[in-house]
């Protein structure tokens, strides 16, 4: 990322599916107005599990968004990923005609915890319940992680360099690095980012085994991070795709920049505990800004990761004051997600989205239903603060030890 | 369950294995053009012989999915059917 001026990355389009909304407007109205989402779950099959909230997302019609033949082939996470790539897509005006006669100029990368759990356990029903016979070829593809990056590239035409990130939730910043270097080595443009559909019943039942995640029944309750009563997780769908393109080629065209991937970096401090991931994920913050050539006193807000488990929680507030030095108890924190949900690879980039949001209209979204705070930061609560906004830092860690900080610079907006 | 697969039944399996729909009347005038022009993939053209294979109780060769054409696939298909029969 820290690459010349013509081979920098920016973001030049954004396409959410989230549970506060499915466009862009819908999406940053309810997260600035810090409107909690969280509902009781009312997926079929999934009434009886101990796990209770979540954010899904309602306003959504996969027979609009995709064609028909996906709706068969693919899973609800690849459905996500199509919409919200279209989206983004749109938002960057790089449309059919645009791509179709440089097909080698556009890749696609994604990131994904969970793959097509609903589409498996369908299609393993039917193994144990008719037999072999009876298993639809798809499945060999439509479970995969790897599924929305190949069905995005195959339905879009693009050819560019391909690839899936399978680090764990902080896969979804790191997707949008591995974005970002290949536009550094030619690409002209990559769609990138992370959907996940984890809110169906055998995706239900392998998260049971996270002691991280929360089984409050309270919609309001279920997720406080920050706080004393930081009870865990809630878990979410959907999630974001964005086009990270290279500044040149996006000027060029007169595309608006609505972000600069400044700087990335990546560690793993493993599975064993919470306290583990303060060293790693100051190392993290400290490589990102390494790279983007960003002073600690440059940063203006943090998107936190906010798992809502104290130890993490303390462990995330100590790497922030450990990488940021005596900016850390001035610097405005907030964790927007506590109003929609955790979307595991997805989660971060929606934070990204948001970021790049709060940058454009110099205004931080706050952290629903979360009042006492409990640690040494300045989070943000009740109602978004107007600020300007330059350099943004966004964390993520993964339940099984990954960490990732991403920095982000506001864009130069509109065809400059 | 008749021993012989008609356009109408071809049509109604690519709509349910491959989510692909081509009208009965259209897919019979379109029969020597490739499964892969009609957006139905090695996949789906599997998952078809899989379906066929169920509801007649009775295998089909292996080159029923190498098939290229809806005209070639039929053929294949009921020649095998008959010789069960």
């Amino acid at each position: 990322m820290s690459a010349p001026r013509e081979r920098r990355a920016a973001i030049t389009g954004i396409g959410v599916v989230a549970p506060n909304g499915t466009t862009i407007d819908t999406f940053w109205k309810n997260t600035q107005e810090g409107l909690s989402v969280l509902d009781r779950i009312t997926r079929e099959g999934c009434e009886h599990l101990p796990l209770k909230v979540a954010g899904e997302v309602r306003a959504f019609d996969p027979a609009a968004a995709v064609e028909e033949r996906y709706l068969v082939q693919t899973d609800r996470f690849t459905h996500y990923a199509m919409a919200a790539a279209d989206l983004a897509l749109d938002d960057a005006r790089l449309g059919a005609a645009d791509t179709a006669g440089q097909p080698f100029s556009i890749g696609v990368v994604t990131a994904a915890g969970s793959g097509g759990g609903e589409f498996g356990q369908r299609e393993l029903q039917r193994l144990w319940g008719k037999g072999s016979r009876f298993v639809g070829p798809y499945q060999s593809i439509a479970w995969f992680y790897a599924a929305s990056t190949g069905q995005i590239s195959i339905r879009r035409g693009f050819k560019g360099p391909c690839s899936v990130v399978a680090a764990d939730e902080a896969g979804g910043l790191d997707a949008l690095a591995h974005a970002a270097r290949a536009v550094q080595r030619g690409t002209d443009a990559v769609v990138a980012g992370s959907t996940e559909a984890p809110l169906a019943p055998y995706s239900m039942v392998c998260q049971l085994g996270y002691e991280e995640l929360s089984t409050v029944d309270d919609p309001s309750r279920a997720y406080l991070p920050f706080t004393a009563a930081a009870g865990g997780f809630v878990p979410a769908e959907g999630g974001a795709m964005v086009v990270v393109e290279a500044e040149r080629v996006a000027r060029e065209r007169g595309a608006p920049l609505r972000a600069l991937l400044a700087g990335h970096a990546a560690t793993f401090t493993g599975a064993s505990g919470w306290e583990e991931s303060r060293a790693g994920l100051a190392q993290a913050i400290r490589g990102a800004l390494d790279e983007a050539g960003c002073a600690p006193e440059e940063i203006d807000v943090v998107f936190a990761d906010a798992l809502g488990v104290p130890a993490a929680d303390r462990a995330e507030a100590l790497a922030i004051a450990d990488a940021l030095g005596g900016h850390a108890a001035r610097v405005p924190v907030t964790a927007p997600k506590t109003g929609i949900g955790r979307g595991y690879c997805a989660a971060p980039v929606l934070d990204t989205a948001a970021a790049v949001l709060a940058m454009e209209h110099g205004l931080i979204p706050p952290t629903p239903n979360v009042f006492d705070v409990c640690h040494d930061l300045d989070l943000v609560t009740g109602r978004a603060r107007a600020v300007e906004l330059r350099t943004a830092l966004v964390l993520s860690r993964g339940l099984m030890g990954s960490n990732s900080a991403l920095v982000l610079r506001r864009g130069a907006g509109e065809g400059v | 369950m008749s021993a012989h697969i008609t356009v109408e039944e071809l049509s109604g399996l690519m709509k349910q294995a491959a989510g692909v729909t081509v009208a009965p009347q259209e897919l019979a005038q379109r029969s020597d053009t490739g499964f892969d022009a009609l957006g139905v993939d090695s996949l789906g053209l599997l998952g078809i012989v899989g379906e066929l294979e169920n509801r007649h109780g009775t295998p089909m060769p292996p080159d029923a999915e190498r098939c290229k054409t809806p005209r070639q696939f039929l053929d294949l298909v009921n020649s095998t059917l008959m010789a069960g029969a």
